[in-house]
């Protein structure tokens, strides 16, 4: 049989430096279900941005039923029979079923919008995916599988042969999930192709034929589902050859308990039961993407609504906002320095000192530059003026902005989501040898990282997150980062 | 490191041009009004400009707060024309002249925080809530008295805005214009030196990385639609006493004014960016503006077509500015 979509060495670049994809390949035949798996970083949402024309490839061949093709923008993709469903479908919800389906291509007789053909031709279509909800409702009432069944109806207007799904089960219940395969299997059935992304290996295991595992931009193997057990997919995720991690020479793990969480719900699933913190240790939160660490992270610092039954120092803790978290100690290092970290077009010192500047009156400008400038001193930070704007600093240098805001307010508890994020190697080495010294003065540290290595390198205890929940603690100084990483990707603990 | 902390003079006074663009733009458009006619420069005229400045100026000062935050306020020539009112019929009710004006001021403040307290807390664009307040604050300006103007107001109140006061020998400013100024000082320092100006600048700069600081950004936003209706119960009461009636029908498209002010002395619709230097001088440009046509005597129809093209360049330059400093 011919394979509908080849794609061959792609490789993509971001100048100067970033190697996102070195060497992928995937053939896809028609009428199959193709995996695609890989851990976080992997460069799965590169690839899939490259197959569906939202980025064009640095290098490689992409191949639609035997011809060579250039995308050069996602309507070409479209044009070739390849359709993308994003995880967050990109629908209109104010617009109906019927105006969503044939979004950029309505049919038109005398070059005037024909509603009635519209109106069959999105009847045809939801009957396909087994809809029983007229075209005629609007997106935003729909639920979310709904949606999706919206966005692959959509994929059959445009007579795709290859539907890219992205993380459909993120948003879904086992039952609508369950629908969601029925469709896909109707279609395959048909002869159309899906390509479906996911880290849930059970899911891959009910719906798909072949999978493709990446590693680090590159497409390791592509296996038969059936017959390749867990334990070789997972050694294909991870690699055997990981680089020996070198662990950070910490002090023993303090009795003194400073937060304790019995325990934590929010909203998409959160549920954290029996966390705690100690005196100066630096705790470790690792986990897929969406596992719920940055949920976690802001509802402690009062930025996110939950309910919550824990303890600070033994007193009853209930933030409702950040105010009250900073006020108890808390400083919160945001995943994105740039929308939730810093005013960029701001001074340094103005920045460093804004939380610490609540509750007094005068500015006090001077005061707020020598202090700003002795704890950036402290973690050597490097730049020109105080009063030069932070935008004007390095990634590693703007990190260690938001950073002394909470050393310079006095806090406590520092809460670190994806601090290394964007910084080079030096950066980030120079990022966890200034935490290990605060924790060794007594401030007690909680990381959040998509960055294994760093958190294992560096944490006093690891938390494994999977989809809301806290599946287990581990110490890493007697536990090797095999098991660990084996039990983000499972789920579970594997037993051993 | 220090070529690009340490520029030489010339280079830092470009810098200070280009920052300060208003104020040279400002000071070209005086050139050119001398030049134009020898009244121009004197001190009878200057001090007629800012009196005649002195409404809009007030009113586009609480508009710096707003526009500082990202949000807009129009309903502040309503506010204007509502308090405007109340003044003239609590003095006409025979209130006390301080007692009236601090009650006045103070049903200002409150029409602002309701506005601030919606946008803030239900998180309305504050577009369509002043919108509604535009509406609604000029309706109960008309319930007042029915739509009919309020006269015999005690002259005392005139002395308000039309006290001559002399600043120094040969020049004297009327005392409305004076208030103008130190509400533009005043102004300026809680913005500059106060923690809360500086919140201000945070909560319009980045909202999120404010909120993630531990500041309360809710809070700022009444705060600055009641500083807003502040302002506008002062012009409000200032006019009224200019005119020595209250007149329902005042201030109309004061809004518009005011925000072309503020926009055109460089502050940013999107917020965090700007300040009340810029909002001064542009509306003192615009003042100019209006007397350079009013000394040729051309019409009132070529001052808004003239206008308009102004505020288009001025915005067009700033954004010319941005993007050449890679803001944009």
């Amino acid at each position: 049989m011919r394979p509908v979509l080849e794609l061959q060495a792609l490789s993509k670049r971001f100048p100067p430096n970033i190697v996102a994809l070195e060497e992928a390949h995937l053939t896809v035949f028609p009428g199959e279900v193709h995996c695609l798996l890989g851990a976080n970083g992997a460069g799965k949402s590169t690839f899939l941005k490259l197959c569906a024309g939202a980025m064009m490839p640095s290098g490689g061949d992409i191949r639609v039923e035997g011809r060579a093709v250039t995308f050069r923008s996602p309507s070409d993709a479209a044009r070739a029979g390849i359709s993308m469903i994003y995880q967050e479908l990109d629908l209109v919800p104010q617009m109906t079923v019927a105006e969503n389906l044939f979004l950029g291509h309505p049919p038109r007789r005398f070059g005037i919008l024909d509603k009635a053909a519209r109106r069959r031709r999105a009847l045809a279509a939801l009957a396909r995916v087994g809809a029983t909800f007229s075209p005629d409702v609007m997106v935003g009432s729909l639920s979310v599988a709904g949606q999706q069944l919206t966005a692959i109806a959509r994929s059959l207007t445009r007579e795709a042969k290859v539907i890219i799904m992205d993380e459909p089960s993120a948003a879904l219940n086992e039952t609508e999930l369950k629908s969601i395969f029925r469709v896909i299997r109707e279609l395959t059935s048909q002869g159309v192709a899906i390509v479906y992304v996911s880290h849930r290996l059970g899911e891959l295991r009910e719906i798909g034929n072949r999978v493709t595992v990446l590693r680090a931009g590159r497409t390791i193997e592509t296996f038969d589902v059936a017959g390749t057990p867990d334990s070789v997919l997972v050694d294909a995720i991870l690699g055997d050859k990981r680089a020996l991690v070198e662990r950070h020479e910490r002090p023993a793990l303090s009795a003194d308990v400073v937060l304790e969480v019995d325990r934590l719900t929010g909203a998409d699933g959160l549920d954290i039961r029996g966390f705690d913190l100690r005196r100066g240790e630096i705790a470790g939160l690792t986990g897929l993407n969406g596992a719920g660490r940055t949920s976690f992270l802001k509802a402690l610092f009062g930025a996110l609504p939950h309910q919550a039954q824990m303890r600070l120092k033994g007193q009853d803790y209930a933030p409702r906002s950040p105010t009250d978290a900073i006020r108890a100690g808390f400083g919160l290092v945001p995943e994105n320095r740039k929308t939730e970290g810093l005013m960029l077009d701001a001074a340094i010192y103005k920045n460093a000192t804004l939380p610490a500047m609540q509750g007094d009156f005068w500015t006090r400008h001077a005061k707020r530059r020598s202090d700003a400038v002795a704890v950036l001193r402290q973690l050597s930070t490097k730049y020109g003026h105080p009063d030069q704007k932070v935008i004007q600093l390095s990634g590693g240098n703007q990190q260690k902005v938001v950073l002394s805001k909470w050393l310079i307010k006095g806090s406590e508890i520092l809460l670190l989501d994806e601090p290394s994020r964007g910084l080079d190697i030096g950066a980030k080495a120079d990022l966890y040898q200034l935490v290990d010294g605060l924790s060794r003065k007594g401030a007690s540290v909680i990381v959040a990282s998509s960055e294994f290595e760093e958190i294992y390198a560096a944490c006093d205890r690891i938390w494994v997150f999977h989809e809301g929940r806290n599946i287990a603690c581990y110490n890493p100084a007697d536990t090797d980062q095999d098991t660990i990483l084996k039990c983000q990707i499972l789920g579970e603990r594997p037993n051993d | 490191m220090t070529d690009q902390t340490r520029p030489s003079a010339a280079r830092r006074l470009i810098d200070l041009c280009i920052e300060y663009n208003f104020i040279v733009i400002f000071l070209v458009v005086v050139i050119i009004a001398t030049l134009l006619s020898p009244n121009f420069l004197t001190s009878g005229n200057i001090s007629n400009l800012f009196q005649q400045a002195a409404v809009t100026g007030v009113v586009a000062v609480g508009m710096t707060f707003v526009i500082l935050t990202g949000n807009i306020d129009l309903s502040v020539g309503s506010v204007c024309a509502l308090c405007g009112m109340v003044v003239a019929v609590l003095l006409v009710g025979g209130w006390p002249i301080w007692a009236a004006i601090l009650a006045t001021i103070a049903i200002g403040a409150a029409c602002g925080a309701v506005m601030g307290a919606i946008t803030a807390l239900a998180q309305v664009p504050s577009f369509i809530v002043t919108l509604a307040g535009l509406v609604s604050f000029r309706g109960v300006t008309y319930l007042l008295t029915d739509g009919v103007p309020v006269s015999g107001l005690p002259a005392s109140f005139a002395a308000i805005s039309a006290t001559q006061i002399p600043l120094f020998p040969g020049f004297s400013l009327s005392s409305m214009a004076v208030i103008f100024l130190l509400l533009c000082v005043l102004a300026g320092g809680l913005l500059r030196l106060t923690v809360v100006g500086e919140t201000i600048y945070a909560t319009g700069g980045n909202p999120e990385a404010a909120r993630l600081s531990g500041l309360s950004t809710r809070a700022v936003l009444i705060l600055v639609f009641a500083m807003s209706g502040v302002m506008s119960a002062l012009a409000g009461i200032l006019l009224t006493s200019r005119l020595r009636i209250g007149q329902p029908t005042a201030a109309q498209g004061l809004e518009l004014d005011a925000i072309a002010a503020v926009v055109l002395g460089g502050t940013s619709l999107f917020g965090g960016r700007g300040g009340i230097l810029g909002t001064f001088f542009a509306v003192m440009l615009l003042q100019v503006l209006r007397n350079i046509f009013n000394l040729l005597g051309l019409g009132s129809f070529y001052q808004m077509t003239v206008t308009g093209l102004i505020i288009v360049a001025a915005i067009l330059l700033n954004r010319f500015i941005d993007l050449r400093r890679g803001r944009g």
